[in-house]
């Protein structure tokens, strides 16, 4: 069973778009944390 | 992959980096070091972690030098699979989101994953899980400063006895200086360099091969990547999955981390990183899969990453990776030293050798074992024995074998310390008999699956009725 371009696309293009997000959910959790003062 | 002459990066460029990030860890550590008051401080940044230092810890303690440099091997090796596979590692940190909740309810005043065996079932299982945690953390350590010395000379061609050096000295001036404060914070900013730059390169290797030709061209060369029925890779993911699991939910690393986080933060931030964590092995491993289209003939599997990295964005794409892996280095490396030096210090100085020690004996002590576990590891690593490096491979039948026993101690008032004992021991032994007999990919298999079958039967068989409160217990220094 052989994967096809579509199947390939999409599971990279997903992931890829996660991980753009994930450092920006962080930074802005960070922010939340210090203005909350709840960093540490 | 160990010839000077392969490397992808200038030896001076590659001190330079070196250079600068050394600089800049080590004050962090100082600066943040400051702060840190007392014992608790030091081992367990105040146990006030908030949300976003929570999740990013999680994730850069997981995202090793394996995941940036084996995720694209494995698609290299194992196609499709191989990359997904490699991302139900994650499963270990979301199934260690409740756990970790449940941790801190039930043990307000723990320290390490120790606390909770010698509390729950007594001394002699309390010793054999102490002897499976410091086997297991010792290999990783010793495995990760090889991978340093490894990867720094295969990217730059430094000699690989400094690159393991350099690496080992700067985590551990920072680990000493800061404790898990440094650790976590320095966690921070390694995850968001780690994500950037998996990305920038993913991004990049979208735009200039594209999935047509990247697909077409697997097609025509390297069809078995894209079978999604490869039986090696199957086997490889099921193998992987318990492997982590099993890693995470005895390891000290994990659990000093449930102590450390506020007390609302330990479910969200381990079930987010295990999400944000998914992606990361197949954004970091597709491009791997460019090979065939950007033409590459690629001498050592292990390569690959920095290959195409190297080959899209010369120089840049070199540095570029020299910098995550770097990240994904240090990141482990600080984590595994904090974490083991609680161990070492709670389990075996403060739990057998002096109980009466105070807190700034302990405080003092616990720099003294980062350094001494510093300085073993350096020895150990020094002379590159090859076969160390794989040393973690047949781990997985240990740490396989206390999964079913922390899940049984932690939701279960029927499970005892007999049940737990043989369901360690036995577990281990069968697994290493399959690791042997068969092969490394199904020792944690055979290990959690024995280790399961004799915890499920000593609940059944046991009237055993565990009072909660026990674990609630704080630890004086007895005098």
């Amino acid at each position: 069973m052989i994967a096809s371009v579509g199947f390939l696309s999409a599971i990279v293009v997903i992931a890829v778009a996660i991980t753009v997000l994930s450092p920006i959910i962080l930074l802005l959790l960070w922010v939340k944390d210090w203005k909350g003062k709840k960093i540490w | 992959m160990n010839n000077v002459n392969s490397a992808i990066l200038d030896a001076n460029i590659g001190w330079m980096i070196l250079a600068g990030f050394s600089v800049i860890w080590i004050w962090l550590g100082w600066f943040w070091g400051r702060k840190a008051k007392g014992l608790e401080d030091f081992m367990l940044a105040g146990r006030n972690v908030g949300m976003a230092l929570g999740i990013a810890t999680a994730m850069a303690t997981w995202v090793t030098s394996n995941t940036t440099m084996v995720a694209p091997q494995l698609a290299f090796q194992l196609g499709i699979w191989g990359m997904l596979g490699y991302s139900l590692g994650s499963v270990g940190l979301m199934l260690f989101a409740p756990m970790a909740r449940r941790i801190r309810q039930l043990l307000p005043h723990g320290y390490t994953s120790g606390d909770f065996i010698r509390l729950r079932y007594g001394v002699w299982t309390w010793r054999l899980f102490l002897v499976i945690s410091l086997v297991y953390a010792i290999g990783w350590l010793i495995s990760l400063g090889m991978a340093g010395g490894v990867l720094i000379h295969a990217l730059t061609g430094i000699e690989y006895q400094y690159g393991m050096t350099v690496i080992l000295t700067i985590c551990v001036i920072y680990t000493v200086l800061g404790g898990l404060r440094a650790v976590i914070g320095t966690d921070f900013i390694q995850t968001i360099l780690i994500l950037v730059g998996v990305v920038v390169l993913a991004i990049l290797t979208i735009n200039h091969v594209g999935f047509e030709d990247m697909h077409s061209n697997l097609l025509a060369e390297r069809p078995e990547l894209l079978n999604l029925l490869m039986p090696a890779a199957i086997m490889f993911l099921f193998n992987n999955l318990l492997f982590g699991v099993g890693e995470i939910f005895h390891s000290n690393v994990w659990w000093s981390r449930a102590f450390a986080f506020r007390k609302d933060v330990g479910f969200k931030a381990y079930l987010i990183a295990g999400i944000f964590w998914v992606p990361i092995p197949i954004v970091a491993g597709f491009i791997a899969l460019a090979t065939p289209a950007l033409g590459l003939n690629v001498p050592a599997a292990d390569m690959v990453g920095p290959m195409v990295a190297a080959k899209l964005l010369g120089v840049g794409g070199a540095i570029l990776v020299f910098i995550i892996v770097f990240s994904a280095l240090a990141s482990s490396l600080d984590s595994l030293l904090a974490a083991t030096s609680d161990l070492v210090l709670q389990d075996i100085y403060r739990g057998h050798i002096n109980p009466k020690a105070d807190d700034e004996k302990l405080r003092r002590m616990a720099k003294i074992i980062i350094l001494l576990l510093g300085v073993i590891t350096w020895l150990i690593c020094l002379p590159r024995v090859s076969t160390l490096a794989s040393l973690l491979h047949f781990m997985g039948a240990f740490v396989a074998s206390t999964i079913f026993p922390i899940i049984g101690g932690l939701y279960w008032k029927r499970a005892n310390a007999y049940g737990a004992f043989l369901a360690m021991l036995s577990g281990t032994i069968v697994g290493l008999i399959a690791f042997n007999v068969i092969g490394f990919y199904v020792a944690a298999l055979v290990s959690a699956a024995v280790s399961m079958l004799v915890t499920l039967v000593s609940i059944m068989m046991s009237k055993a009725d565990f009072d909660w409160t026990m674990l609630k217990t704080k630890r004086e220094a007895r005098s």
